[in-house]
C-alpha cells in the first residue's frame, strides 16, 4: 500500500504542494505525467532520497515519513538502472542480502530463485558492462525485488526498450507482479504501456495527482 | 525522391585541422622526449682518469705555437679550447679530448687561426700515477706524483692489482695534496701495478652516503605524503562532491590555494605558522624530517583533493541514492559502492600527489632547509650538487628522480590496467 497525504516538496524553484495519491496494497499504479513534472521527484520521496516539507508517507502499515531509505522497504529501480558497475550480477542480487546479514545458503538459494524469474540465471557471473539494455533492466529489476520489498518504485523501465524487448518486458512485469504480490508504483509516458499493465491510473498534471479511473 | 546529390555545397577538407593537432602534439611529445634523452646522453658514463694540475699557462700564440713542456711516456689528458685546432706531439698530432702519451719532452699546442694572437685556451692536465702504498689498520695510504684533487667523500675506482680486496670503488677516508687513503684487506700490491680512476657521476652518486639518505628520504617522504594526502583528500574530495553547504565556494577556493600560490611562499607560511606553535611541537617539526613531508603535503594534497573531487563527481550520485533503498546508510553506500568505482581516480591521486612531492624544492628548502643527511632530498641534494660545481653529479641525481618517477608511473599503470582487464 502506498499512501502519500498531502505532502509538499521543494527542489530549486520546482515546487509541489498538497500532494495526495492511494495505492492500495498490491496493486499496479502507473503515474503519468508530462516530463518536468516531477514525477522522478515524487518517486525520490516515496523511497525517502528526497526530503518532504510536509505530508505524510505511508507505505504498507506504517509512517515512513522519518524513517530513512533503508528502513522504509521499498525497491527503486531508476530510469537509468544503475547497476553497480563493479559488482558481478550474482553480487548486484545479493546486495541487499548482504547487508541483512543473511546465511550464505540463503543469499544463494534467493539469488537463484530471482535469477530464474527474471530469466538471467545464464548472466550471473557477468558485469554490467557486458549486458544488454533488456538484460540490464531485468537485473536492475532483480536487484530492487531481493529483500522482498512492500513496495517497487520504477522510473520509466521500458522507456529505453526496443518494440519486441518491450513487449517481453511487459509480460515479465505482470509476472512479477503475479508471483511477488508486491504493490508497485510504475512511471511512465507511454499510454499504451499504461493501459496494458495498470490497475491503477494516476496523472501527474499541475501539481496534483489525479486518479483516472 | 532519389536524384542526384545537391551540388553547389562543398565542405573544406579535415587535412590541414589533423596536420594541424598532429604539428602541435607531436612537437610536445618531441620535447618531452628529447628533454628526457638529453639528461640521458649528456652523462659520461666511463670512468674519467685521476688528472694532476693543469700545466697550460695563460697566455697569446704570439709565435703562432705554445710550447709546453711534458716527461715523455706519460699520459696525459687533453682538452681542446675554443682556439686550439689541436696538439702536435713526436710525428703525429691529435685533434680530440682525451688521454694520449707522449714520447718526447714537448708537446705543442696549435691555434685554430695561427698569426691572430689569440689567447691560449686549451687545458693539459698529467694522469695521476701511483708512487706508493702504505698499509697500516686496513687502510691504505696511496701516494700519486701530481696533486690529485680528490676530496673526502668521493669515491675512487682502483684497479690492476691482483691482490683480493683492493680492486674494485671505495670510499676516500682521508686526503692530502698528493695523498689518499681507503679501507682495504689484507696484503698490498706493489705500486706499479695499481691505478686510480674516477668512477661516473652516476656511480659517484648512488654511493654517496648523503645521496643514499635523499633517496631513502625522498621515497619514504614521498610515500608517507601520499598517504596522508589520500587519507585527506578522499573525504574532502566526497564532501564537496556530494553536499551543498553555505561557505562551499569559499572553501573550494581555500583549497586551491596551495596549487597557485608560489611553492617557496608555502614554505614561508608554515615557517611563520610554526612560530606561533607551542615550542616543543615546533622543535619537534621545523628543519626536521617532519617538516619535509609536512612541505610536500601542503601542495601534492591540494592535487590529490582535486582529483579525488573530480572523481566522485563522475560517478553519479544515483548509485548511492540505490544502495540507500537497498539497506545501506551513508557510509555502506561509500564503502560499498562508490569507493570500488574510485579506484581509478584514487590510484590517479596517489600517483599525482607522490610525483609532486618527489619534486618539491622551494618549500622544503624554506621550511626544512639543506641539511645533509638530515633534511636532505633528491631535489635538494641536486641543488647542493649544482651549488658544489658539481653539474655532473647534479644530473645524475635528476636521473635517479627520472628512474623513481618512471617505476612509480609503471606501477600505477599496471595496477591501472588489471582494474580495466580484470
Amino acid at each position: 500500500m502506498i499512501v502519500l497525504e498531502n505532502i509538499a516538496l521543494r527542489q530549486g524553484s520546482f515546487e509541489l504542494s498538497d500532494l495526495s495519491l492511494d495505492l492500495a496494497a498490491g496493486e499496479y499504479g502507473v503515474l503519468m505525467g508530462r516530463s518536468g513534472c516531477g514525477k522522478t521527484t515524487l518517486l525520490e520521496a516515496i523511497c525517502g532520497l528526497r526530503k518532504i516539507e510536509s505530508g505524510r508517507i505511508i507505505l504498507g502499515d506504517r509512517n515512513v515519513t522519518e524513517l530513512p531509505p533503508a528502513e522504509r522497504g521499498v525497491g527503486y529501480v531508476p530510469q537509468d538502472r544503475a547497476l553497480f558497475p563493479t559488482l558481478i550480477v550474482r553480487e548486484q542480487l545479493a546486495f541487499a542480502l548482504v547487508l541483512r546479514a543473511l546465511g550464505q545458503t540463503e543469499i544463494t538459494r534467493r539469488v537463484d530463485e530471482l535469477a530464474e524469474l527474471l530469466g538471467i540465471t545464464d548472466l550471473l557471473d557477468r558485469t554490467p558492462d557486458k549486458l544488454s539494455g533488456g538484460e540490464a533492466q531485468r537485473v536492475a529489476l532483480g536487484r530492487a525485488l531481493a529483500h522482498r520489498p512492500l513496495v517497487l518504485c520504477l522510473d520509466e523501465p521500458l522507456a529505453a526498450l526496443d518494440e519486441e524487448l518491450h513487449d517481453e518486458m511487459c509480460r515479465l512485469l505482470e509476472r512479477v507482479h503475479r508471483e511477488t504480490g508486491v504493490t508497485i508504483l510504475h512511471i511512465t509516458h507511454s499510454p499504451s504501456e499504461a493501459k496494458r499493465l495498470a490497475g491503477c491510473h494516476f496523472r501527474l498534471a499541475n501539481g496534483k495527482v489525479q486518479r483516472d479511473e | 525522391m532519389s536524384g542526384p546529390p545537391p551540388s553547389g555545397f562543398r565542405v573544406a577538407s579535415d587535412k590541414p585541422f589533423l596536420v594541424g593537432l598532429g604539428v602541435l602534439g607531436g612537437s610536445y611529445l618531441l620535447i618531452i622526449a628529447a628533454m628526457v634523452l638529453a639528461d640521458l646522453m649528456f652523462l659520461d658514463y666511463g670512468d674519467r682518469p685521476v688528472l694532476g694540475p693543469e700545466m697550460v699557462k695563460q697566455g697569446r700564440y704570439t709565435g703562432g705555437e705554445a710550447t709546453v713542456a711534458v716527461e715523455p711516456g706519460r699520459s696525459y689528458f687533453f682538452q681542446r679550447g675554443e682556439n686550439e685546432a689541436g696538439l702536435k706531439l713526436d710525428d703525429q698530432s691529435v685533434t680530440g679530448d682525451g688521454l694520449f702519451q707522449t714520447d718526447g719532452s714537448t708537446v705543442t699546442l696549435l691555434p685554430d687561426q695561427p698569426g691572430q694572437n689569440k689567447p691560449v685556451t686549451a687545458s693539459l692536465r698529467p694522469k695521476a700515477r701511483v708512487l706508493g702504498i702504505a698499509v697500516t689498520n686496513h687502510v691504505a695510504t696511496v701516494t700519486t706524483d701530481v696533486m690529485h684533487g680528490l676530496l673526502w667523500g668521493e669515491f675512487i675506482r682502483v684497479s690492476g692489482t691482483d691482490a683480493p680486496g683492493w680492486d674494485g670503488v671505495r670510499e676516500i677516508s682521508d686526503t692530502t695534496t698528493n695523498q689518499l687513503s681507503f679501507a682495504v684487506a689484507d696484503g698490498t700490491p706493489p705500486a706499479t701495478t695499481l691505478s686510480l680512476s674516477k668512477p661516473n657521476p652516476l656511480v659517484q652518486a648512488l654511493r654517496s652516503r648523503d645521496i643514499r639518505f635523499s633517496i631513502k628520504l625522498s621515497l619514504v617522504s614521498c610515500t608517507l605524503t601520499t598517504l596522508l594526502s589520500l587519507w585527506v583528500a578522499v573525504p574532502i574530495g566526497y564532501m564537496m562532491s556530494r553536499f551543498e553547504f553555505r561557505g562551499k565556494p569559499v572553501i573550494d577556493t581555500l583549497l586551491d590555494i596551495p596549487i597557485v600560490l608560489p611553492p617557496l611562499v608555502v614554505g614561508l607560511s608554515l615557517l611563520i605558522l610554526f612560530r606561533y606553535m607551542p615550542e616543543w611541537l615546533s622543535d619537534a617539526v621545523v628543519y626536521k624530517w617532519p617538516a619535509v613531508v609536512l612541505a610536500q603535503f601542503m601542495v601534492a594534497c591540494a592535487f590529490a583533493v582535486r582529483t579525488m573531487r573530480v572523481t566522485f563527481d563522475q560517478i553519479p550520485q544515483r548509485f548511492e541514492q540505490v544502495a540507500l533503498t537497498l539497506g545501506c546508510n551513508r557510509r555502506q553506500a561509500f564503502w560499498r559502492v562508490i569507493m570500488p568505482q574510485a579506484r581509478g581516480g584514487l590510484l590517479a591521486a596517489g600517483t599525482l600527489a607522490w610525483a609532486r612531492a618527489l619534486g618539491e624544492f622551494g618549500p622544503i628548502l624554506v621550511f626544512a632547509g639543506a641539511t645533509r643527511q638530515k633534511t636532505e632530498v633528491l631535489p635538494t641534494s641536486a641543488f647542493l650538487e649544482l651549488q658544489a660545481g658539481r653539474t655532473e653529479g647534479m644530473l645524475a641525481v635528476s636521473l635517479i628522480m627520472i628512474a623513481a618517477a618512471v617505476v612509480v608511473f609503471i606501477i600505477a599503470r599496471t595496477l591501472g590496467m588489471k582494474r580495466i582487464f580484470a
